[in-house]
């Protein structure tokens, strides 16, 4: 799992670095200062990245160490949660605003609650996705006026 | 009493009319109405579209559900981009960022795209300096700014391109100023430009009236000048820019459009029950609280209104030094 | 004086009571749930104030803004996740006692701690509005740009062992909060023709995916194990004296000072908590057991938050001027009603602000016993088997964030920071100075630009008030502290070696 600790300053540079190339692509101001929106972002990158080399080397000097969190991320069935409530919020994404809130939020509310808690619970899971999505529905939509599509 | 009774009256007979043309077998509306305010709650777009909520429906001018949608982002673009796409149901907020926005290159959409229905309110700018500024007028602030426009701090919020920057331009340009050497802080909203003008951080600022009136009856500041065609209510001692010597009159105006394509018969619809809105009593409260002053105009003026308004700001932008 | 009495006996009429107690209920709650703000809360009343008594729609109002600082911290403790900026500070040392058992003394304490810091606040409000309003106006850029620098060096300097992940997270933050037009010269910056993205990150959306989905995400990886050992310990429902006393008097000395920042207009309740927090530990004598549960370390930046927000007040009745975003939406709703908060408030309708005043004195005890009352019943979330609470906290976050700007696009955003904030807790990154970066650093670069402008490029102006020097020295010595503190140590540790 070496490369999960080392991806992250890895990343944190490529952040940086992409950052640091929009700051300088950055169109000049008309008024003021023509380069005055561009000083603070490209400082702030080129800290991030010098900061990201550094964590970088401290992390290859300590590459041994083992990480119990990282370990468990890779162990059981963790890594179909974590991928499921990712996927099923980018789907939950797409629908909530051609679905509605109602149909959306069952339909995302009940398909975690299966995964998560297990399709063997399913009746337990159906009310409590009902039950929740209506209350919000109408804590949100009725009693706090939220606009919700 | 005679003035509340007219108002009641006319509010009275135009109610009547806009009921009996339901009745006369034309089917819209037919579903709940939808106000976008393209901003978050809380700001002038947002409590305008309340207000034209609650005028429309406590006086039962329109029958249909009314709700208000908000859709911040963008500058209104969000909002408008949703609107789009609806039909005569939705109708939403606007001023006259829906003219700057695609003039300052920031949107590609332009009020052209849309169905004007009315303009309903204005508020008016001014210029305000601390109570022992060395400037008493506009001109004797605007001789300074022109011998060293650096020295000078103007306080403007929230952003530049917005009405209280450009009737700034258009006021420096009055006096040959060029307006890109101006020396702009600019602020996140119209009460830190305030709080930075009480606390002598900037040497005047371009506001809307409302956001000075109080701190300038309170004589914690001083409105050198307002944008209006004459004298405020209450604000007998401040001149206008007109009265200055400079011609100029700049209303900070907002009003409602309707998505493309609208029928003729659903721009009648709007125009009858907004020019009824404009007469209620409600309305007529709201704007008064709120410092707006009623600025109403019916769909065929609208639509001219924005003509005239697109080339004058379309000069603005470009004497800012903002022009795409 | 008379109209101090009047305002007491106004605000001690049933129906301003009723009022008082509705609104402090409504602000706990929506307090409690993320990204539902007082802000927003304020916003959807305004057409339900229209029909009401200006004066009540005022309290009202008011109860709603600190209501919501008591309810804020309620899931900060249970669940690690805070609604808003400033029920962070309160996951320090919150969550870490109720992961101890002691949930509900950890939740009793915090609402006692925020009903001393309000009552104080109250206090303060009455003595010194005035004074206060005029302090704050000396604050120009330059003094903003040195409070937002103090704040953020004491959060980082929290990171202690950590210092470069601490700075990483610092440096995020400040690059999360450059997204969107650039005030001071209109350009679009990282946009990349996102519409979204025009008025920058909403830092609230930071705050719920790093926190509330990605402390569930993080959560995922014991969750098989954790339902097997029960954490069903709760603890008592009040605060043992030994707790009492370790934080009275952090709680006395928090209060004046989230007051003091809470008038300065756009400080408010984060800078506040995390400034009083910050300095608790540096303060203390046991700073190791600060983030371990210790309960002045909750009680401190909850008493700060609440006098922050008393204080947020102080602006805009005195000078019609909005400190925050709620105090933003209630001017609004307020002129609406046809009061002009302003200068003239106090001379014209005095027994409007003494009102308002005591209402805030009476709202806080019956905020202090409405929370103390639910603790019982809050408990019971912890009871709830994680495999349920967990998708309900995840589908909590999704609508939250939804209210925030009610577009789904934000949904991919939330994913984003969720995911991220997921792999920073693997791998034991500190979140604080992220956020605190993300909700103060768009402020903090545009104050430094402005206070360039306004001396014509020189430094000077940062050394150019009493206030931006005070400011100074406490940056130096927040940032120097530890390394005294170690040296002492050192020097302590070595005739024995």
């Amino acid at each position: 799992m070496k490369w999960f600790k080392l991806g992250m300053p890895i990343f944190l540079m490529v952040v940086g670095l992409g950052f640091l190339i929009s700051a300088i692509n950055l169109p000049k101001a008309n008024l003021g200062n023509p380069n005055g929106p561009l000083y603070f972002p490209v400082g702030i990158s080129i800290l991030l990245i010098v900061l990201s080399v550094i964590y970088l080397i401290q992390e290859l000097r300590k590459a041994r160490e083992s990480n119990d969190h990282i370990r468990e991320l890779f162990s059981g069935r963790t890594p179909v949660l974590i991928i499921s409530t990712i996927v099923l919020g980018v789907v939950y994404a797409l629908i909530f605003e051609t679905l509605g809130f109602l149909v959306s939020t069952i339909l995302f509310l009940g398909a975690l609650l299966f995964v998560v808690n297990g399709p063997r619970k399913w009746v337990s899971n159906i009310i409590v996705t009902l039950a929740f999505s209506f209350m919000t529905w109408y804590a949100f939509g009725e009693l706090l006026g939220v606009s919700l599509p | 009493m005679k003035k509340w009774l007219l108002i009641a009256g006319a509010t009275l007979v135009l109610a009547g009319c806009g009921n009996s043309n339901a009745e006369d077998g034309s089917d819209f509306p037919n579903k709940n109405i939808e106000i976008v305010a393209p901003a978050s709650p809380g700001g002038g777009w947002d409590l305008t579209a309340r207000s034209v909520q609650k005028a429309l429906q406590d006086n039962d001018l329109v029958t249909e559900n009314i709700n208000v949608q908000n859709k911040p982002g963008g500058g209104g673009e969000v909002g408008w981009k949703y609107l789009e796409k609806k039909d005569a149901h939705t109708l939403a907020v606007n001023s006259s960022l829906v003219i700057t926005n695609n003039l300052l290159g920031t949107s590609e959409l332009t009020h052209e795209q849309f169905t004007p229905l009315a303009i309903l309110s204005t508020e008016w700018l001014s210029i305000a300096v601390a109570p022992d500024s060395p400037y008493s007028n506009i001109e004797e602030l605007m001789n300074a700014i022109k011998e060293d426009p650096k020295s000078i701090k103007i306080g403007v919020g929230p952003a530049l391109g917005n009405n209280d920057h450009l009737s700034l331009v258009q006021l420096a340009g009055e006096y040959g100023i060029d307006a890109k050497d101006l020396n702009f802080l600019v602020y996140e909203g119209g009460g830190d430009v305030v709080t930075a003008l009480l606390g002598g951080h900037v040497d005047f600022v371009t506001t809307s009236m409302s956001e000075v009136k109080e701190q300038h009856l309170a004589g914690k500041l001083k409105i050198l000048g307002i944008s209006a065609e004459e004298r405020e209510e209450d604000l007998e001692d401040v001149p206008t820019y007109q009265e200055q010597g400079v011609d100029m009159v700049f209303p900070h105006w907002r009003g409602i459009m309707g998505p493309p394509g609208m029928t003729e018969e659903e721009i009648a619809y709007w125009d009858e029950q907004l020019a009824a809105m404009a007469e209620t009593e409600l309305w007529q409260e709201i704007v008064e609280n709120n410092d707006w002053e009623s600025y109403y105009m019916n769909s065929e003026e609208t639509s001219a209104f924005l003509k005239e308004q697109t080339a004058m700001y379309k000069g603005l932008v470009e004497d800012a030094g903002m022009g795409q | 004086m008379d109209a101090f009495i009047e305002g007491l006996t106004t605000s001690l009429q049933p129906i301003n009571i009723m009022w008082i107690v509705i609104g402090g209920f409504l602000g706990t709650v929506v307090g409690m749930l993320p990204g539902l703000g007082p802000a927003t809360a304020v916003a959807v009343l305004i057409p339900v104030t229209f029909g009401m008594d200006p004066v009540s729609a005022l309290i009202l109002m008011a109860a709603i803004y600190y209501g919501a600082m008591y309810g804020g911290s309620r899931s900060s403790i249970l669940l690690n996740t805070p609604g808003d900026g400033s029920a962070i500070a309160a996951t320090f040392d919150g969550y870490p006692m109720a992961r101890q058992g002691k949930a509900g003394e950890a939740m009793a304490l915090s609402a006692v701690a925020s009903f001393v810091g309000g009552i104080m606040a109250v206090f303060g409000f009455i003595l010194l509005a005035q004074p206060l309003a005029n302090f704050a106006l000396r604050f120009g850029p330059a003094e903003y740009f040195l409070l937002m620098l103090l704040t953020l060096s004491a959060i980082v300097s929290l990171s202690m062992g950590k210092m470069v992940k601490g700075f990483i997270a610092m440096s995020l933050g400040l690059l999360i909060g450059t997204i969107g037009i650039d005030t001071q010269s209109g350009v679009y910056r990282f946009t990349f023709g996102i519409t979204e993205l025009s008025e920058g990150l909403d830092f609230l959306i930071v705050i719920i995916g790093i926190y509330a989905l990605g402390e569930v995400l993080f959560n995922f990886l014991t969750i098989d194990e954790d339902s097997k050992k029960e954490r069903k310990k709760v603890g008592k429902i009040w605060f043992t004296k030994d707790q009492w006393k370790r934080s009275l008097m952090p709680m006395l000395r928090s209060g004046p000072l989230g007051f003091i920042i809470g008038v300065l207009p756009g400080a408010g309740g984060t800078i506040a908590s995390m400034l009083s927090y910050s300095s608790e530990k540096q303060i203390s004598k046991k700073p190791e057991e600060f983030g371990k549960g210790a309960p002045e370390g909750l009680a401190a930046p909850e008493s700060a938050n609440n006098a922050a927000s008393v204080g947020a007040m102080i602006p805009l009745l005195t000078m019609g001027i909005p400190g925050s975003g709620t105090t933003a939406v209630m001017l609004g709703a307020l002129i609406m009603l046809g009061i002009r908060p302003g200068p003239l408030l106090f001379e014209n309708q005095p027994e409007t602000v003494w009102t308002l005043v005591n209402s805030m004195f009476i709202g806080n005890v019956a905020l202090v016993i409405i929370n103390i009352v639910l603790v019982g019943l809050l408990v019971k979330i912890l009871d709830t088997p994680a495999k349920i609470l967990y998708p309900l906290i995840v589908m909590l976050a999704f609508i939250g964030t939804y209210t925030l700007s009610y577009t789904a696009f934000d949904f991919f955003l939330l994913i984003l920071f969720g995911y991220f904030g997921l792999v920073m807790k693997i791998l034991d990154f500190p979140l604080a100075p992220l956020i605190l970066a993300a909700i103060v650093g768009g402020d903090m670069e545009q104050n430094f630009r402005m206070a360039l402008a306004s001396s014509n490029g020189s430094l000077g102006i940062f050394f150019g008030s009493g206030v931006s020097i005070a400011l100074f020295v406490l940056i130096i010595l927040s940032l120097c502290y530890p390394l005294i503190v170690k040296a002492f140590q050192r020097r302590k540790a070595e005739p024995t070696s």
